[in-house]
């Protein structure tokens, strides 16, 4: 075991499986020399090798696209999008190509699209997005969102070795904010939802960084809250989803994506339909409006999710 | 129409009165009441009274159910007042039940408004959810005021007590049952089975089954009027299952046994039927029964007949005596014995007591005379 920020949990997980398994290379925009935009990939170029490690143009359809056709070849290849925000212009090689090749022409596609996602750091509406309800929607791609360094590493190794083509979303606010324990070596975390914390009152359902905002505005509650850390939007844990609400009866689902056809609609219609005569009040829902992210840091922070607003919407559930 | 109510509330009743027990509702939903009727009965630690209602008009809703204690104060009911009483009633009398005085008032159709896991779980546990003490926003009734509703409840018999009261009450019902007691010298007995590692209790059987073949109209059953004797001894044995109740497995053709064979098979059912392993056949058929509570040390019991059989044999603790026995020379005197005392309800219809009486002197007659 050794500490590591949710960085260097990507960044060694990255390196173990690309030591463990020469398929494995990485492609992006400044990810060779410079190491990334956020550094993930520091050092790997002198290990690997430009070969393993290709500097691209800035072209995400050309990434994607070349990453596709690396994978039906049998490598695996690992895309870094400088930001997940840029990936919109590689969505047609993503959702068309890579999402369809093995319904229409039976052939696996093992690749990864890291997206560095999310805001909280006035990034504005360019470099702050979370995208990852595209994604679910476009059949044939999985789509994971880790909270912890353990379960970045994991979770990667797990995207990498998987045979379908994987939308890896990591973020920005977690990189250097969260350490935790790792263990050495390779090894996968399940594509399945995680008890962050066990409870019985509430259930509060989160993946990635809104993980972190919903212990901390659960944790001097007087009630006893359950904290549920998805982990995997695609495929979805609906058994865990439901065995919680089934305990609690009361559930608060939390998007730090825009509101409309978020992950957490999904989880609430799921609940809705499948866990009705479990439910002691309404499913409530905290997302990000339907607006762009502000750059001005007290505008963004009006927007995103915040501490309060889940503590106080929380109450309101246990009082109901 | 919500505005014209009173509340029935929980009354203080001596300065050091804080709560109160509702016993029973003499109204219900949809009933007229006249000021000052009783409309229910409460209890608190220092008295038990009616209570009258505070106005005349027709019971909209009660909001405590019986057997729930409540703070001084605290709304029990709510009376719809007489001058708009009318209509109500006339509600209720065309569709009757509780729902239609509910359904025709505005505050008390939120007290109704149930969410599923609430009303799942009433259903569930047969309770009225409109009657449970809601504590959430505006007194919604949460899973949490229902779950602790559940708690509250006293608990029902399990299914085996409540089968174990009907048999018991049924053979008291049919049976004329009477009960007679004989002492009994257990010295052979105790002295023998210290040897063979044995209870009392399979050689008390196997002094039964043989009194029983000496006396076989206490081997019998009675059906209504259809009384039959049986060519074999199909032994019952009543086996406590601790809190869990009593079974009484049987032992068929037990004359075929010794006491050491008698000893291994009431082991081997008293095992299966603490492991809830017994076959419908294992509990079929008996024709006289054994029951042996002594070991918790006591002396007399009124065993109930195990029906349709017409006796049942009850073996208490055996005790050390002071007992005036008669030596080889003819000299009484006071010996140290080993006691017991011997009780067989027996069915009156079937039997008289003479019988009863000579059947056990021929237990005992074995039981004193037991060598082995």
């Amino acid at each position: 075991m050794s500490e590591l920020t949710y960085l260097q949990a990507i960044s060694d997980g990255l390196r173990d499986e690309m030591r463990a398994d020469e398929r494995v290379f990485v492609l992006g925009e400044d990810v060779g020399v410079f190491g990334g935009a956020f550094k993930v990939t520091d050092g790997m170029v002198e290990e690997f090798g430009a070969g393993r490690v290709m500097d691209t143009p800035l072209a995400e359809a050309g990434i994607i696209g070349a990453a596709v056709g690396a994978a039906v070849v049998g490598l695996r290849p690992v895309c870094e999008m400088q930001f997940a925000d840029f990936i919109a212009c590689g969505f047609d090689q993503l959702v068309n190509v890579a999402g369809k090749m093995h319904y229409r022409q039976g052939l696996a596609v093992p690749m990864v699209v890291r997206l560095p996602s999310g805001g909280g750091f006035s990034g504005g509406p360019f470099h702050s997005q979370n995208p990852e309800a595209w994604f679910m929607h476009a059949p044939g791609l999985k789509v994971v969102a880790p909270s912890t360094p353990e379960d970045a590493k994991g979770l990667l190794i797990a995207a990498i070795r998987d045979p379908n083509p994987v939308v890896y979303l990591e973020h920005k606010k977690l990189y250097r904010s969260i350490k935790g324990e790792v263990p050495d070596g390779t090894y996968e975390t399940p594509m399945t939802a995680r008890t962050a914390r066990e409870g019985t009152d509430l259930t509060v359902i989160a993946y990635g960084a809104m993980v972190h905002v919903a212990l901390e505005a659960t944790q001097d509650l007087d009630a006893s809250v359950e904290v549920l850390d998805l982990r995997s939007l695609v495929p979805l844990d609906e058994h865990a989803i439901l065995t919680s609400v089934a305990k609690t009866s009361k559930v608060l689902v939390l998007d730090e994506a825009n509101q409309t056809c978020a992950a957490g609609a999904q989880v609430a219609a799921l609940i809705a339909e499948h866990a009705f005569e479990d439910l002691d009040g309404p499913v409530r829902r905290i997302a990000t409006p339907d607006i762009p992210i502000p750059f001005s840091p007290s505008l963004e922070q009006a927007v995103l999710p915040s501490v309060e607003r889940v503590r106080e919407a929380c109450r309101e559930l246990l009082d109901y | 129409m919500s505005s014209s109510t009173t509340d029935v509330t929980m009354p203080q009743m001596g300065v050091s009165v804080t709560e109160g027990t509702v016993i029973a509702w003499a109204k219900q939903p949809g009933d007229e009441v006249q000021a000052d009727e009783t409309i229910c009965e409460i209890s608190t630690d220092k008295i038990d009274t009616d209570l009258p209602a505070p106005a005349a008009g027709t019971l909209a809703e009660i909001l405590v159910p019986v057997g729930q204690t409540v703070p001084v104060g605290t709304t029990l009911a709510r009376i719809e007042n007489a001058d708009r009483a009318g209509g109500a009633i006339g509600d209720a009398s065309a569709a009757p039940g509780a729902e239609a005085p509910r359904s025709t008032t505005g505050p008390a159709r939120s007290h109704a408004r149930l969410s599923p896991v609430v009303q799942r779980i009433a259903q569930e546990h047969n309770i009225d959810a409109t009657q449970v003490r809601g504590t959430g926003r505006g007194g919604r009734v949460r899973k949490q005021d229902v779950l602790a509703q559940i708690e509250r409840r006293p608990d029902t018999l399990s299914r085996i007590r409540r089968t174990i009261g009907e048999h018991m009450k049924r053979s008291l019902d049919t049976a004329a049952t009477c009960t007679t007691w004989m002492e009994a010298d257990m010295t052979r007995v105790e002295a023998s089975r210290k040897t063979r590692g044995l209870t009392a209790l399979p050689i008390v059987a196997r002094c039964t089954i043989d009194a029983l073949r000496e006396l076989p109209a206490l081997n019998a059953t009675l059906d209504g009027e259809r009384y039959e004797r049986s060519e074999d001894v199909n032994l019952g044995i009543a086996v406590s299952l601790g809190e869990d109740g009593l079974i009484v497995p049987v032992i068929h053709r037990a004359q075929e046994l010794s006491a050491e064979g008698l000893a291994t098979r009431i082991k081997e059912l008293a095992r299966r039927a603490r492991a809830n392993d017994l076959n419908p056949d294992d509990v079929r058929g008996g024709t006289f029964t054994i029951t042996n509570p002594g070991q918790f040390g006591s002396l007399m019991a009124t065993p109930i007949i195990n029906q349709p059989q017409v006796a049942i044999l009850d073996l208490e603790a055996i005790v050390k005596r002071p007992v005036v026995v008669t030596g080889d020379d003819g000299q009484d005197m006071i010996a140290i014995r080993p006691q017991t005392i011997l009780g067989l309800s027996w069915d009156h219809r079937a039997l008289d007591g003479a019988l009863a009486a000579q059947f056990l002197a021929a237990v005992r007659r074995r039981i004193e005379a037991w060598h082995g």
